[in-house]
């Protein structure tokens, strides 16, 4: 201990590396920081002084009628809130399940046909039916319009995450899986009981992706749920008091559609804020499994 | 061996692409027979249909109750308005048609995709809303998605079908078929323009109205040497107003309905000469406007930044701080009255580009407009509620203004919010675009009363617009015209705002780098099908 110290103090160059590192990464932290505060100071900035002054982190006239908006429906919102967190924790746990379980199946080494099935399922990212069929397919012959499982099947399992926890699985050598067979380990056993305890960073990392990816949910969202249903996800939610209240600014056909003052800047703001807010609280969690987890599929890729 | 090996994994690959591709094309085929063959069916369906439905005393049965459907586009109102008011429609077409009607609502977001998707599907969508020149109509009727309503609308949607005259009916034409009514009895200008204070014109001396590019720029050399901090035209670089405006000051040109991005690169010549093309940018005059641009942009007529700028030109206008905003007429008349209420006294005036020179062509009748799809189930009660809330007065204010003492109320002829009136609980709208009619339309209280001159003064000088019919097939050239979108967008802006430099030398580079990206095989392509139009529509 006392060794290593004396090193480091002694080591000059490395003193100043150090010192330059955590500047500009502290410089760095803060070029990032500072969009987000504006976007939170904006988002209680009244429209009129973003329009005379511009954006400012600290809202030279506070105001919170973009949020009143927003929430002018506030069993709405909370709805949309409810669906989201429910398609998102329901849609990464089985995600992660099923990308684990096809990922680990895939690089068995006495699994015969995992190439083949490797090839099928990459070779699906470089050629896609488009949008049209993959739109019948869910509609005409699934069957899932208006079902919010229409959001939740197409995220469930993606082409890139299972080819990194195949990757990642790969590190784990198969001598373990012979021996857990050896003392008559069913293969299901051994997934469950030895395989994901191990795979832990890389089932934080794909399922923070997952998670991401449903919470950022919008796109399914609005081709397959119709503004008939009640409450549809959170961002979709969102996305419709944007572009409505934009069309209705810039309406050309709409010439009978009431007139009314939108806080457009400032509501982009506040939809930005409000769609965010948990997951920032939840990132720092994961975060740590999330570097690991990602090198360690990169480097072995 | 490895060699052999990587050779035949090599080869597998090559057939699956092949024969994917071969699949793809394949299903391709075989979906537009199948949506063909299924439209012929639902026409045959329909008419069969119609052929039972009438009795032989020429009454209609509707003796089974049925729900249709009508595509609107825009977002369901969710303050409860929207049950209630459909409740009473509802009870009515219960009453003279044995039918409901459901609006279906594609919101604005992505909302083209969504919309033409819809349409793709094969759904048994009833009534919806279409627009040829916003909507893909065309595009949508080649691919079968309406329902040819020649032998349907005489008997099931008969005051509408007398009430439009023939060459309406014939606009509304895909190949022989009927597939669209017309909104042709709605007058609607999206006539585009700049909008100036003339409380503040009159304080620089302008006492008429503004008429040319050459009046304007005084007026807003006034805003600047007159008003404090306030930007003449703080418009934002995207706004693409002025290119329409040049090209309806300074040159005979008419537009022809082809997109190429920000602006149209391609017009007809004049209305006289309206099967020959031409472009406004390789016009010498675009020079002298280039030059003009310039001068403004030095002048500071509107803020330095103005290809990054984003922010708001109408919020600031209603707020008194900049001179003038741009758009088209439809929005003039109710921003005059807004413009009345918040800046007491500013006169809103509007210097629209036909002005100069008379250089107006009205709007294609088919801007809305209603289609049938091709998979209805009961395409005749369609027909009849569509002919109910077009024609029937009850049934028409209830979905366009909603319950009268609530939405509205009627005070010497004219629409006004009742006491009390909510935005929030009271708002309500229905989208309907698909066949307004004036005869129903009770005048509203948040439109300008002056509009009715303006209109006036544009039916004195319109010319009729030319190209209902004309679907541009952009297959061959669609690489091209991309490749033409994206130089228009990179270029253009800059020029209309001044800000690209030398004007000539900037001129001649987007010239050159539109001839590089394709322009004259374009040019030539347009104008073989203009032809072609030319020769069907002179029989």
């Amino acid at each position: 201990m006392e060794v290593v110290r004396k090193r480091i103090r002694s080591d000059a160059t490395s003193l100043a590396v150090r010192g330059f590192g955590y500047v500009f990464i502290g410089l760095f932290a803060i070029c990032c920081l500072v969009p987000f505060l504006l976007v939170l100071g904006t988002s209680f900035t009244s429209e009129g002084s973003i329009t005379k002054h511009g954006f400012n982190i600290w809202p030279r006239e506070f105001s919170t009628f973009a949020y009143k908006i927003v929430f002018e429906n506030p069993g709405l919102i909370v709805g949309s809130y409810m669906v989201t967190i429910l398609i998102t924790v329901v849609g990464t746990a089985a995600g992660l399940f099923l990308v684990a379980m096809t990922g680990y199946a895939l690089q068995r080494p006495d699994f015969a046909q995992r190439n083949g099935i490797s090839f099928f399922i990459y070779f699906t990212t470089l050629f896609s039916g488009g949008i049209v069929p993959f739109y019948l397919l869910i509609n005409q012959y699934l069957k899932l319009h208006d079902s919010y499982l229409a959001v939740l099947l197409p995220g469930l399992m993606s082409p890139f995450l299972i080819i990194m926890m195949k990757s990642f699985t790969k590190s784990i050598p198969h001598a373990i899986t012979e021996s857990a067979k050896i003392d008559g380990a069913g293969d299901f056993t051994i997934f469950l009981r030895l395989i994901l305890p191990m795979t832990t960073p890389a089932l934080a990392t794909i399922g923070l992706f997952i998670a991401l990816g449903y919470w950022n949910e919008w796109y399914n969202a609005m081709l397959f749920l119709s503004p008939d249903m009640k409450y549809r996800p959170l961002q979709l939610f969102l996305y419709n008091v944007i572009t409505s209240a934009d069309f209705i600014r810039n309406s050309s056909a709409a010439s009978n559609v009431p007139l009314r003052d939108m806080p457009l800047e400032s509501m982009k703001m506040a939809t930005a804020v409000v769609a965010t807010g948990p997951v920032i609280l939840f990132y720092p969690f994961v975060q740590r499994y999330f570097i690991q987890g990602i090198t360690v599929g990169a480097v072995k890729g | 061996m490895g060699h052999m090996k990587r050779m035949a994994v090599t080869i597998f690959m090559l057939i699956l692409v092949i024969s994917l591709a071969a699949c793809g094309s394949g299903n391709n085929g075989n979906g537009n027979t199948a949506d063909n063959g299924k439209s012929a069916n639902a026409g045959n369906g329909g008419n069969k249909a119609a052929d039972n439905g009438a009795k032989d005393d020429g009454k209609i049965d509707t003796s089974d109750f049925e729900t249709i459907t009508y595509v609107v586009l825009g977002d369901k109102p969710k303050n409860g308005q929207l049950e209630k008011v459909m409740e009473k429609v509802n009870t009515t077409l219960k009453q003279k048609a044995n039918a409901e009607l459901q609006f279906k609502w594609v919101e604005w977001a992505d909302w083209q995709t969504k919309y033409n998707l819809l349409l793709a599907s094969g759904e048994p969508l009833d009534l919806i809303t279409i627009g040829t020149d916003w909507l893909d109509t065309w595009g949508n009727a080649q691919r079968g998605a309406f329902l040819p309503l020649n032998d349907l609308l005489e008997k099931y949607a008969p005051q509408t079908f007398a009430e439009i005259p023939k060459e309406d009916w014939d606009q509304s034409k895909f190949k022989d078929d009927i597939v669209m009514i017309p909104e042709d009895h709605y007058t609607q200008w999206v006539n585009h323009g700049i909008y100036y204070r003339g409380d503040w014109a009159k304080q620089f001396g302008i006492t008429q109205p503004i008429t040319d590019f050459e009046t304007l720029g005084k007026y807003f050399q006034g805003v600047k040497d007159n008003m404090k901090d306030v930007v003449p035209w703080d418009t934002n670089g995207t706004n693409g107003t002025l290119y329409g405006g040049f090209e309806a000051s300074y040159t005979d040109n008419i537009d022809l309905p082809i997109a190429t991005g920000y602006a149209n690169v391609y017009t007809a010549k004049s209305y006289d000469e309206r099967y020959t093309v031409d472009s406004p940018i390789f016009n010498d005059k675009f020079i002298d406007f280039a030059k003009l641009m310039k001068q403004w942009g030095d002048a500071g007529y509107w803020r330095e930044d103005v290809l990054n700028y984003k922010g708001d030109t109408r919020t600031e206008l209603k707020a008194g701080q900049t001179g003038a905003d741009a758009h088209h007429t439809q929005t003039f008349k109710g921003l005059r009255v807004e413009m009345d209420k918040q800046q007491p006294g500013s006169e809103l005036q509007m210097f629209s580009y036909s002005d100069t020179r008379g250089n107006l062509i009205s709007m294609p009748i088919t801007h809305g407009g209603t289609s049938i799809g091709a998979h209805s189930k009961h395409p005749e009660r369609a027909l009849m509620v569509y002919d109910l809330i077009r024609q029937d007065p009850e049934l028409y204010h209830l979905i366009n203004y909603g319950l009268e003492g609530v939405q509205y109320e009627i005070k010497d002829g004219i629409r006004t919010r009742p006491a009390g009136y909510d935005e929030a609980k009271d708002g309500f709208y229905t989208d309907f675009w698909g066949g307004r009619i004036d005869k129903n339309e009770i005048p509203s209280d948040t439109d300008w009363s002056g509009i009715g001159d303006i209109y006036k003064k544009y039916d004195g000088i319109k010319k009729p617009f030319p190209y209902g019919k004309f679907v541009f097939d952009k297959t061959s050239v669609d690489p091209e015209m991309t490749a033409i979108s994206q130089v228009v967008g990179e270029q253009l802006p800059a020029i209309l705002y001044g800000k690209a430099g030398d004007p000539e030398k900037a001129v001649q580079a987007l010239r050159d780098k539109l001839k590089a990206a394709g322009y004259d095989k374009v040019k030539d392509e347009i104008q073989k099908q203009l032809d072609a139009f030319k020769a069907s529509e002179q029989g």
